[in-house]
């Protein structure tokens, strides 16, 4: 692994919470790393975690699912579903042999920009540690 | 024991019924230990019904398997039952399935049969090659007694099961209308060797280890097929838009497939042996259902197939789950 590599890490921030913190984050002028590649769901309850399978094989090197606090869900439960599917996928995916280091969920407040710069530094340092994931990435043909 | 007239005796009465459409049980393959599935629709097709060791088919999939065409228009659409013979395994398909409410309670005549394990057929043929004529089989005690054209031979339970039967917890139906013979004891034991035995390893081995059953796969979909749970219609793995998961048959895509199909069975898979039996390249797939099983039993307290009132596990939650690992 070359000294310069720069993971890159998909994010799936929910509307209300997450992606509400990560802003307060930049309003803040917050200095976090620009490796992270958000997006933006509704709610975490939104991630199908066939996302993540789907993140990992277009390019990704660490995939990132975070939402607002247990029992602060915009739409009541949607963070508690997505904590089991996420749990299950987080294991199965473990289990096949991706570094579980490259799967995490977190939750961050709409108040959390600190948090959220935490969270994104400790995610780009373990990237670095694990290289670039290789696995099972799609392979672009060149015709 | 097992009891074959009483068997096709039931399976007549209940054929007779008005109420019921016909029957699904086993009959005997045209060749060596093959057991081909029987639709019997009238009392005297009923006669070539059996059960016996070579059954291992679950025959649960053909409840959802069955094609619902529109009615045409005057015509009543057929609310008929459908009588099912169940082993143990296959019970708990037809529990899961009513949990999901893939089928009604009234829609289905479940006719037990306690059963002491089915055999892992490849196994049979690579111990008896070359046994083109149907050949029967029956329990007997803690052996399996296969006729074949030169006599009968008793092969110890242990040699001849799959590993799903050596650890059956549930060798009985936990639902049944009729319940043809008497219970049998269970004798299994869940402890997950080897599941934990692959955990033990480093997460580079433990790829090396899928990379190489991941690629040998033929994308032949059996394993998604045959599944009793896996009957959605329009079923993610087909669907062009969005694209889940190319066609092309390579590492990337084929290790896509098995995640969304594991995925899908995690808090529903039964445990049923029929994705592994039916691989044409012998993927080991009931370890990944194995290891999700694990985890739902361990972390969410939770066993599908067992009771038809409960909630499927993904589409409930308990405000206290595990989340150690969040950050």
């Amino acid at each position: 692994m070359s000294k310069d590599y720069e993971p890159n890490i998909v994010a799936f921030l929910c509307n209300w919470c997450s992606y509400a913190g990560a802003d307060l984050a930049g309003t803040s002028r917050v200095q976090y790393p620009p490796n992270i590649n958000i997006i933006r769901v509704m709610c975490t309850g939104r991630v199908n975690p066939l996302f993540l399978v789907n993140a990992f094989q277009q390019g990704a090197d660490s995939v990132l699912v975070s939402g607002c606090h247990p029992g602060d869900c915009h739409y009541m439960e949607g963070n508690f579903y997505a904590r089991r599917r996420f749990t299950l996928m987080k294991e199965l995916l473990e289990f096949i042999g991706v570094d579980p280091r490259r799967v995490n969920m977190s939750w961050v407040s709409a108040s959390e920009g600190g948090k959220f710069k935490d969270v994104v530094e400790k995610l780009v340092k373990d990237a670095k540690d694990t290289g670039p994931f290789e696995q099972f990435r799609r392979n672009k043909i060149n015709w | 024991m097992v009891d074959l007239e009483k068997l096709r005796q039931t399976a007549k009465d209940i054929v007779s019924r008005d109420d019921v459409k016909h029957i699904i049980g086993w009959k005997q393959g045209t060749y060596g230990f093959r057991v081909e599935p029987h639709f019997a629709a009238e009392p005297d097709e009923a006669d070539a019904l059996t059960f016996s060791p070579l059954c291992t088919n679950n025959l649960a999939t053909y409840l959802t398997l069955a094609e619902k065409l529109p009615v045409p228009r005057g015509e009543e659409p057929d609310t008929r039952k459908v009588a099912l013979m169940v082993k143990g395994c296959d019970s708990r398909a037809v529990v899961q399935l009513l949990v999901e409410q893939g089928l009604t309670r009234e829609g289905v005549y479940v006719v037990g049969c306690p059963c002491s394990g089915v055999v892992d057929v490849k196994k049979v043929e690579k111990m008896f090659p070359d046994i083109l004529e149907p050949a029967q089989a029956y329990w007997k005690n803690d052996q399996i007694v296969f006729q074949l054209p030169d006599g009968e031979k008793e092969v110890s339970r242990e040699e001849v099961l799959p590993q799903k039967c050596l650890l059956c917890r549930y060798p009985n139906p936990v639902i049944y209308d009729e319940l043809l013979w008497d219970e049998v004891k269970a004798w299994g034991s869940e402890d997950y060797e080897d599941v934990k035995e692959l955990e033990a390893k480093s997460p580079e081995e433990r790829w090396d280890f899928w990379k190489d059953k991941f690629s040998s796969c033929l994308r032949c979909y059996s394993c998604r097929n045959v599944c009793p749970m896996c009957y959605c219609e329009d079923c993610v793995l087909d669907r062009l838009n969005p694209t889940w998961t190319f066609r092309s048959v390579n590492l990337s895509e084929n290790t896509s497939y098995h995640l969304a199909r594991a995925f899908h069975l995690a808090g529903r898979c039964i445990e049923c042996g029929e994705c592994e039996r039916v691989c044409p390249v012998d993927i080991p797939l009931m370890k990944l259902n194995r290891k999700l099983y694990k985890e739902v039993v361990e972390r969410f307290d939770y066993e599908p197939g067992i009771d038809p009132e409960a909630t499927p596990l993904q589409a409930s939650y308990r405000p206290d789950d595990e989340e150690d690992f969040i950050l």
